[in-house]
C-alpha cells in the first residue's frame, strides 16, 4: 500500500505542478486582459475601486497610493479616540478632583498642554497629511512633559487611580504622533510608562494592594495601546502589499495595452505592406477570382513574392538589399523562371522604406518573367541601380525617390530602380 | 585562323577541369586543351608552357587567392583567364591591375569563358558581365577615366547580359558595344603596373584601330 501511495504521489506531483502553472498563467492572462480593459476604460474607472473620495483630492497623488490612504484614516480615528478620552475620560476626574492636586494648576496646565497637542495634530491629520517630523519629535516631547508634571501633581496615594487621568490618555497623544514612527513610538510609550512608574514608586513605599492595583491599570492601558500599535503596524504593511500589488496589476496593464498597440501597429504595417495578398485572399475565398487562369496565377506569384520579401525585410543581415532580392528571385525560381543575380559595389546603406521601393519593380518584373531573368544590382556611394531584363510584358511604377525606367523590345523588358543617397 | 588555340587549365578541381576541358573542345572553332592540373606547375611545364592561354583558378586549395601565381605568369608574358568562385570586385580588379586579360566567374558559362580564351589567345581583352559591374563600381583613386558613354556601355553590359540589347538600348551597333569595352581595357591596360600582356593588349589595339598612337 505504502509502495503503491508513494507511486501515485510522485506520479501525481509533477502533473500538478504542471496544473498549477497553467492555472497560475492563464489566471495570469486574466489579470492582465481585465488589467487591460480597465487601463483602456475612463481614468475615473481606474480610480473607482476602493477609493472612499471621489473629487480631485481621489486623484491627486498623495491619496492615490492605498498605504498613504489607509494611514491617514488611522490617524485621523485615533485622533477622535484622543479627543473623546480627553473630554469624556480625563475632564471629569481633573475637575471632581480639582483641589487635591499639588498644586491644581499644574494639572490644569498639563490638561491644556494635551489638548493643545490635539489640536495642533489636528492641523495635519484632518487635511490628511502626514504630522511632520518636528511636530512629532516636539510633540512627543512636550506630552512627556506634560505627563510628568500631571503625575508629580498627583494627589498622595491616588498613583494609576481615578485622579490620575493622565497616564491612560497620553499613551493615545503618543499614538497619534508617532503612529507612521513604530519604533519611536514604541520608545516613548516606554519612557512614558518607564517614568510614571518611577514617579509612583518615588512617591514613597506602595502597600501591596497599592501595587497590585497599579500592574493591573499598568497592564490593562499598556498592553491594550501596544496592541493598537501593533495593528496600525499589521494595517501598514498590509497597505503596502496592496499598494505593490497594485503597482504590478498598472504594470501588467500597462505592459498589455503596449503590446496590444505594437500588435495593432504591427498588424496595420503589415496590412499595408501586404499589398496585392489580402484583396487576392479575399477574391480566392469569394471566387471571385479563379485560380485556373493564368492572371490569377500571376498575381499569386506576385502575392507570394512580397510576403517573401516582406519576411526577408526583418532579418538581420549585413547585406539587407542584396538579401531583400534574393527573396524575389527565389519565388520566381520556384516557378521555374531562370534566375542570374549580378552584384557589384560595396555595401550601401540603404533605408528599409527605400529598399521596399527598389525591390517592389523587381518582384513585378520577376512576376512577369516566363523563362529568363537577369537581376542586377550595381552599387557606388553616389548611385543605387536593381535592373532586371526578363521574357516577359511587365510596367513596374517607380515612387518619388525611387525612379524606375523600363523598357520593351520584343518581349524582353528592361527596368532599372535607382536611388540617389542623399 | 590558320593554327588552333591551346590552353591549360589550372584548377584544384578534377570536375572543373573536365567541364572547362569539354567546354573549350566543344567550341566552334574548338580549343585544345593541352594540359590541366591542380598545381600552376602543369603551365610551366611540358605542353602546358607552350599553351596559348592559362585558365587559372585564383584559388588553388587554399581560402587566399594565389595572386603570385597570377603574377609570375603574367610577367612572363602569358596570356592568363582567371577562372574564379568568387564574384569580388577587388579581386577582380587586383587580377587585371596584376596582367590577367579576363576576370571570369565560375557563375558565368560556357560562351563567355571561349569567347574569353580565344580573345586572350589574340591579346585581345574581354570583359565578361561580372567584370564589367566592377568597373562599373570602380571607385578607386587609381581608376582611368571613362567617358559617359563608356561608363553606361558597361552599366547596361553588366545588366543585361546581351550585346544586342545594348547595342539597342544605346543605339549603336553591337561592334562598337565591344569597341567601348575594349578601349576601356586599354585605360585600365596603362594604369598601375606594368605586364607585358598589358603591353601586348595595347599594341593589339592599336593595330586594331581602336586607338590611336597619339592617344597613349
Amino acid at each position: 500500500m505504502r509502495e503503491s501511495a508513494t507511486d501515485s504521489e510522485e506520479g501525481a506531483g509533477p502533473e500538478f505542478a504542471a496544473d498549477a502553472d497553467g492555472i497560475a498563467s492563464s489566471a495570469q492572462t486574466t489579470a492582465a486582459r481585465d488589467a487591460a480593459e480597465t487601463a483602456t476604460g475612463s481614468a475615473a474607472a481606474h480610480n473607482a475601486p476602493g477609493d472612499p473620495m471621489p473629487g480631485p483630492a481621489a486623484a491627486s497623488t498623495a491619496t492615490a497610493d492605498p498605504a498613504i490612504r489607509l494611514a491617514a484614516a488611522i490617524r485621523i480615528v485615533l485622533l477622535g479616540v484622543t479627543a473623546m478620552i480627553q473630554l469624556g475620560l480625563g475632564l471629569a476626574p481633573l475637575l471632581r478632583h480639582h483641589a487635591a492636586y499639588r498644586p491644581p494648576v499644574l494639572a490644569d496646565l498639563a490638561y491644556a498642554t494635551l489638548a493643545g497637542v490635539t489640536a495642533l495634530c489636528a492641523l495635519w491629520v484632518l487635511r490628511r497629511k502626514p504630522l511632520p517630523v518636528t511636530v512629532a519629535a516636539g510633540g512627543a516631547l512636550v506630552v512627556l512633559v506634560a505627563s510628568f508634571a500631571a503625575t508629580a501633581a498627583l494627589p498622595p496615594d491616588s498613583f494609576f487611580r481615578e485622579p490620575h487621568w493622565s497616564f491612560g490618555l497620553v499613551g493615545w497623544h503618543l499614538l497619534v504622533l508617532l503612529a507612521d514612527r513604530v519604533p519611536a513610538l514604541l520608545v516613548a510609550l516606554a519612557v512614558h510608562t518607564a517614568a510614571s512608574v518611577t514617579q509612583f514608586l518615588l512617591d514613597g513605599t506602595p502597600t501591596r494592594t497599592e501595587l497590585g492595583d497599579a500592574a493591573i491599570v499598568l497592564f490593562g492601558v499598556t498592553v491594550f495601546q501596544l496592541a493598537i500599535a501593533g495593528l496600525i503596524r499589521l494595517l501598514d504593511r498590509r497597505a503596502s502589499e496592496a499598494a505593490a500589488a497594485a503597482a504590478e496589476r498598472e504594470r501588467l496593464a500597462i505592459r498589455a495595452a503596449l503590446a496590444d498597440q505594437a500588435g495593432h501597429d504591427l498588424r496595420t504595417g503589415f496590412a499595408e505592406q501586404l499589398g496585392a495578398t489580402l484583396p487576392l485572399l479575399a477574391g480566392l475565398a469569394d471566387g471571385t477570382v479563379d485560380p485556373r487562369t493564368p492572371d490569377a496565377r500571376a498575381r499569386c506569384a506576385l502575392a507570394a513574392a512580397q510576403l517573401r520579401r516582406l519576411f526577408a525585410e526583418n532579418d538581420d543581415v549585413p547585406d539587407p538589399l542584396v538579401h531583400e532580392v534574393t527573396a524575389c528571385l527565389d519565388v520566381a525560381e520556384r516557378r521555374g523562371v531562370a534566375v542570374t543575380l549580378a552584384v557589384s559595389g560595396d555595401v550601401v546603406d540603404v533605408p528599409a522604406p527605400i529598399r521596399r521601393d527598389l525591390t517592389g519593380p523587381v518582384l513585378t518584373a520577376l512576376a512577369a518573367a516566363r523563362t529568363r531573368a537577369r537581376v542586377s544590382v550595381l552599387r557606388t556611394p553616389e548611385l543605387v541601380r536593381v535592373a532586371v531584363v526578363a521574357d516577359g510584358d511587365a510596367e513596374p511604377a517607380g515612387s518619388a525617390a525611387v525612379p524606375v525606367t523600363s523598357q520593351s523590345r520584343d518581349g524582353q523588358t528592361w527596368m532599372e530602380a535607382r536611388w540617389r543617397p542623399e | 585562323m590558320a593554327t588552333r588555340v591551346t590552353a591549360v587549365v589550372v584548377d584544384d578541381h578534377p570536375a572543373v577541369r573536365a567541364g572547362v576541358a569539354y567546354w573549350l573542345t566543344g567550341g566552334d572553332p574548338p580549343i585544345d586543351v593541352v594540359a590541366e592540373g591542380e598545381d600552376v606547375k602543369v603551365a610551366w611545364l611540358g605542353a602546358g608552357a607552350t599553351a596559348d592561354v592559362v585558365i587559372f583558378d585564383l584559388h588553388l586549395g587554399g581560402p587566399a587567392p594565389a595572386f603570385g601565381d597570377l603574377r609570375r605568369l603574367a610577367e612572363a608574358g602569358r596570356r592568363v583567364v582567371v577562372y574564379s568562385m568568387r564574384s569580388d570586385d577587388d579581386v577582380a580588379l587586383q587580377c587585371l591591375e596584376l596582367g590577367a586579360l579576363c576576370y571570369l566567374t565560375k557563375a558565368e558559362g560556357a560562351g563567355h569563358l571561349v569567347e574569353a580564351t580565344r580573345a586572350a589567345a589574340q591579346d585581345r581583352p574581354y570583359t565578361p558581365p561580372s567584370l564589367a559591374g566592377a568597373l562599373a563600381g570602380d571607385r578607386s583613386e587609381t581608376r582611368p577615366a571613362l567617358s559617359a558613354r563608356e561608363a553606361e556601355v558597361l552599366v547596361e553590359w553588366f545588366q543585361s547580359e546581351s550585346k544586342e540589347f545594348v547595342a539597342h538600348r544605346l543605339g549603336i551597333s553591337a561592334s562598337t558595344v565591344n569597341s567601348h569595352l575594349e578601349r576601356i581595357r586599354v585605360k585600365y591596360a596603362r594604369i598601375g603596373r606594368e605586364a607585358p600582356t598589358k603591353a601586348a593588349l595595347v599594341a593589339r589595339a592599336i593595330q586594331d584601330g581602336l586607338i590611336g598612337v597619339d592617344d597613349l
